[in-house]
């Protein structure tokens, strides 16, 4: 598998197809892996695939978005790549797309790699990348299918319940929009959490100023995260933000019959109107 | 630094009823930047608007709230209260303490003063920010396209030319006069129906300003009122009009027989027709689909398999004046237009889902307009009645009223206006053709409001004696010759067996094919049955809510002839008024982008309901999003849509609406 990649990336630096290869590499501990940019055909053998390759690589082509480049990645990675150029952010042209079988990536704890999965890929069932130029490893061709178990509990609790779940979260958050810089969805300039004229949220790290900068980050996520995991991964104080993502990702797909990420020129639920799209709440 | 009047509205006891005024005032005054807090019995009146205008000059002031009515009522009357004394008009905010306010807290006055208060508070934080706005002018094309050449498009052509203007009819048939030309009569005056239409028609087609372009369809508009640019296809005549003479040999001597879709499958039409005889033009076209030598011409073009076609051809030997082109191939023209009428149409309910009458298996079962066609002198039977089964004439007659209207189960429940009248005028009708016959008219309700055609209904009863049963029949079948019309007389309360001989299903109308596409490109919107949407349904019958397309007729609901006819002229005369004008004064409140920000995702392009966005590419390669300032309507949906907030209405900025919020809690 990982000789697949190689050979691969190999080959595009070799023959100029891409100047850059983006992918995985073992990370100092020896255990995890990081991302890296591969620019020399010499360089190809410190590209790895394993399980602990869990970093979206997709964001990274956005500062590349003119330039031919190569990456690897995984299914929900490739739904990155999908969004990004649904919004006319990234040019097929310039892309090759090393599509890699996932089934599944482990938690990654300091200095140990956990048996367990993360929330991402329990509930994940899209094991083949949606788009690729080159696909490594056997694809899965059983239709994915969706559990939303763990939204149908917050849903079952009482509103007083959930306010008081959420509190607890959000109260905690410190603001470092660390979610907003891992996200391959979130490339404003200026994002509305920065924006001082006028001021969406304000400054202060308060419940309040919290309460509007998640909800606000959701909803410009709605129908359009991609569940690659990596907010919620990188959240220093452990906010459940696929909860509240994949929250979202139930109303959409219920509502609009829509998953952000699977087809590149769909036209997106909330800029169209089908006649069979439904009302959601009350029906 | 903004110099703030706040005048509070009495509205006579409409607001002060309920507002205590001088509360309010007391309030208004304390708020930041208010310079002076006045109150007007009626601000609307004349002297209300002077007492605005003096305060103006008197306070120096340069933004003004008036807290009265909603917006859409008054807010054009005070802009130009502001303008007369030497303000920009968008100067202006109203902050409405009647409709959102005194209106619906009558019950509790202390709140509904606190809730003016609040609502004036808010209008204040956001007048400081605004900023003078001017409206732009921009050119007409002064000429009109009209869509569908049946009565009301007819109407509309005619009314505009002779107002001067050009006029571009495009109709998709090769004729124009759409169903008015398919009946016979029209109730409930018994007029002939073609001899009313075809000077019409042929007025239209000698009229120096209107151009005509039968068998052509609006495939793409882009523009915006007073420029429009509308892509036309015309469809392959294989036909050279300019070379033909309308001789009538081709269409006499083609050997190629098929239904006519004009007496609608009762008769017969030649590969190469016109329509009907009064056809205008009274120029043929060539079916392709079932002319001999195109089905040669495939068979060639497919390898030769199976039986070789005649290669026919008889047209282009017979025409004396060599008009037959088979190279004519359909072309895409695109022309410019000032304004769009819509005009439509409807086409009638096909009843195959009615299976309780025989879903079109009874030969005997026919609908009303094909009744016209049968009664028609123009007709396939030549005016005389006769069965399609066995060519007998039918003694007894049933008509079923709401097939396909007023039945929710079906998807129909609009009453469909014109049925109830002409079930009436056929049974009249039928009558005079044949005193032996009887009618029977199985209805839901009779429904005669309009000119004349109470007395029409009871002429019915009285002079053709026809029988009114109320009841919607429950089946039809057939029994030998007869057919049995199964049904419940509610008003008797029992049930009733009628043996008939013909029944005549009343459907409804529904709008043409393909109404609901052309609306989509037209950008207008239409009802879940494809019915047009009028921009007002009692003050702007004709308009839309795109400015400079029009619609009338029965592609908005279903009309009779004389609401068609009017709505028609109603079109014409807003087209005419329009371009009455050299210029027009397009409204300062549309979205504007403010490209540093944007990111280019162009969900505002997919958004705006109007077209108005488009995108341009940077020097860097990058895409922005940018709106048409014409085109715009400022309804806000591009800036919900947009993440960045790159794009800001003006006279909405988003800071205007926050500061209305964070002005709840100063």
């Amino acid at each position: 598998m990982i000789e697949e990649i190689r050979n691969k990336a190999k080959e595009l630096l070799e023959t100029k197809t891409v100047d850059c290869v983006i992918g995985y590499e073992p990370a100092t501990d020896n255990l995890t892996s990081r991302p890296v940019f591969i620019y020399e055909p010499s360089q190809v053998n410190r590209l790895i695939f394993d399980e602990t390759c869990v970093h979206n690589l997709s964001k990274y082509l956005i500062n590349r978005r003119y330039k031919p480049t190569g990456i690897v990645a995984k299914p929900c990675d490739t739904r990155g790549i999908n969004l990004l150029l649904n919004e006319k952010q990234l040019r097929r042209e310039n892309l090759f797309i090393i599509g890699v079988v996932c089934s599944g990536i482990r938690k990654v704890r300091f200095n140990q790699i956990e048996n367990s999965m993360p929330t991402k890929c329990q509930y994940c069932s899209q094991h083949t990348p949606v788009i690729y130029d080159f696909l490594v490893g056997e694809p899965v061709t059983e239709a994915p299918t969706h559990n939303y178990s763990d939204i149908t509990e917050i849903e079952n609790m009482s509103p007083a319940q959930r306010k008081a779940f959420w509190s607890e979260h959000f109260d905690r958050c410190i603001r470092c929009y660390g979610c907003r810089q891992v996200c391959a969805g979130c490339y404003c300039y200026e994002c509305f959490g920065d924006e001082l004229d006028p001021l969406w949220v304000g400054i202060r790290i308060a419940p309040g100023e919290n309460w509007v900068w998640n909800t606000v980050r959701a909803f410009h996520l709605s129908a359009r995260c991609i569940a690659c995991g990596e907010c919620e991964h990188i959240c220093p104080v452990n906010i459940p933000l696929m909860l509240v993502n994949r929250k979202l990702e139930k109303d959409t797909l219920h509502l609009f019959d829509f998953e952000p990420g699977i087809d590149t020129e769909i036209v997106p639920p909330f800029a169209t109107y089908k006649k069979e799209d439904k009302l959601g709440t009350g029906e | 630094m903004a110099r703030v009047g706040v005048f509070v509205c009495h509205c006579g006891t409409n607001i002060a009823g309920v507002v205590n005024i001088p509360e309010v005032l007391e309030a208004a005054e304390k708020m930041p930047m208010v310079v002076s807090a006045t109150d007007n019995k009626y601000s609307c009146s004349e002297p209300g608007q002077a007492s605005i205008r003096e305060a103006i000059i008197e306070n120096n002031l340069n933004r003004v709230i008036v807290a009265a009515c909603s917006p859409r009522m008054h807010e054009i009357t005070f802009r130009r209260a502001l303008a007369s004394a030497g303000l920009n008009p968008y100067l202006l905010e109203m902050a409405n303490i009647r409709e959102q306010c005194s209106w619906v807290h009558s019950d509790n006055k202390e709140i509904a003063t606190n809730k003016a208060i609040e609502i004036i508070k808010m209008a204040v934080a956001k007048v400081i920010r605004h900023e003078p706005l001017y409206p732009r002018q921009v050119g007409i094309t002064k000429r009109a396209l009209v869509i569908g050449g049946g009565i009301t498009g007819i109407q509309t052509a005619l009314d505009i030319a002779n107002a001067g203007y050009g006029v571009v009819l495009v109709e998709r048939e090769p004729s124009i006069g759409g169903r008015m030309a398919q009946l016979d009569k029209t109730f409930p005056t018994l007029d002939c129906s073609a001899c009313i239409l075809t000077p019409k028609m042929v007025d239209l087609s000698q009229h120096p300003k209107i151009k005509l372009m039968t068998y052509a369809e609006v495939k793409k508009v882009t523009g915006f009122i007073g420029n429009f640019e509308v892509e036309i296809l015309h469809k392959a005549k294989k036909v050279d009009h300019l070379k033909c003479i309308g001789c009538g040999i081709c269409w006499q001597k083609c050997p190629e027989k098929v239904p006519s879709e004009f007496d609608l499958g009762l008769g017969k039409r030649t590969a190469i027709y016109i329509p009907f005889a009064q056809a205008v033009p009274p120029k043929p076209v060539i079916d392709l689909s079932h002319c001999r030598y195109t089905k040669y011409l495939t068979w060639v073009a497919t390898g030769q398999e199976g039986k070789k076609p005649p290669e026919c051809r008889i047209c282009e030997k017979l025409c004396p004046t060599a008009a037959i082109a088979w190279d004519q191939e359909e072309q895409l023209f695109t022309e410019k237009f000032g304004t769009i009428v819509v005009a439509t149409g409807y086409q009638t309910y096909d009843y195959s889902h009615y299976k309780e009458y025989g879903s079109r298996d009874f030969a005997d079962v026919i609908t009303g307009l094909q009744l016209e066609r049968l009664m028609s002198a123009s007709g396939p039977t030549g005016g005389e009645v006769t069965r399609l089964s066995d060519g007998s004439h039918p003694k007894t007659v049933a008509f079923v009223c709401c097939v396909g209207s007023r039945d929710q189960q079906r998807g129909r429940p609009y009453c469909s206006k014109v049925c109830c009248m002409y079930t009436a005028k056929q049974a009249i009708m039928l009558k005079e053709h044949d005193p032996e016959v009887q009618c029977y008219i199985f209805y839901i309700d009779v429904r005669a409001g309009g000119k004349d055609f109470e007395e029409f209904y009871l002429r019915a009863i009285d002079e053709a004696g026809v029988i009114y049963i109320k009841g919607r029949p429950s089946k039809i079948y057939q029994d030998g010759k007869k057919l049995i019309v199964l049904g419940e007389d509610t008003l008797m309360g029992r049930p009733v067996e009628i043996p008939v001989d013909l029944v005549v299903l009343a459907t409804g109308m529904e709008p043409s094919a393909g109404a609901d596409e052309l609306a989509r490109n037209l950008n207008i919107s239409y009802d879940t049955y494809n019915f047009m949407v009028e921009a007002h349904p009692k003050l702007r019958p004709v308009e839309t809510h795109t400015d400079g397309i029009f619609v009338a007729g029965a592609c908005v609901g279903p009309r009779d002839i004389p609401e068609c006819v009017a709505q028609g002229s109603a079109a014409a005369a807003k087209v005419a008024a329009l371009f009455s004008q050299d210029t027009l004064t397009t409204e300062p409140l549309i979205a504007v982008v403010n490209q540093a920000r944007c990111i280019g995702c162009l969900l505002c392009v997919t958004i705006c309901p109007f077209k108005a966005v488009d995108y341009q590419t940077t020097q860097d390669g990058r895409l922005i999003a940018a709106t048409n300032e014409s085109l715009c309507k400022g309804c806000g949906l591009c800036i919900a849509a947009c993440r960045p907030k790159a794009i800001d209405l003006r006279g909405f900025t988003n800071q205007q609406i926050l500061d209305e919020v964070a002005g709840l809690w100063l």
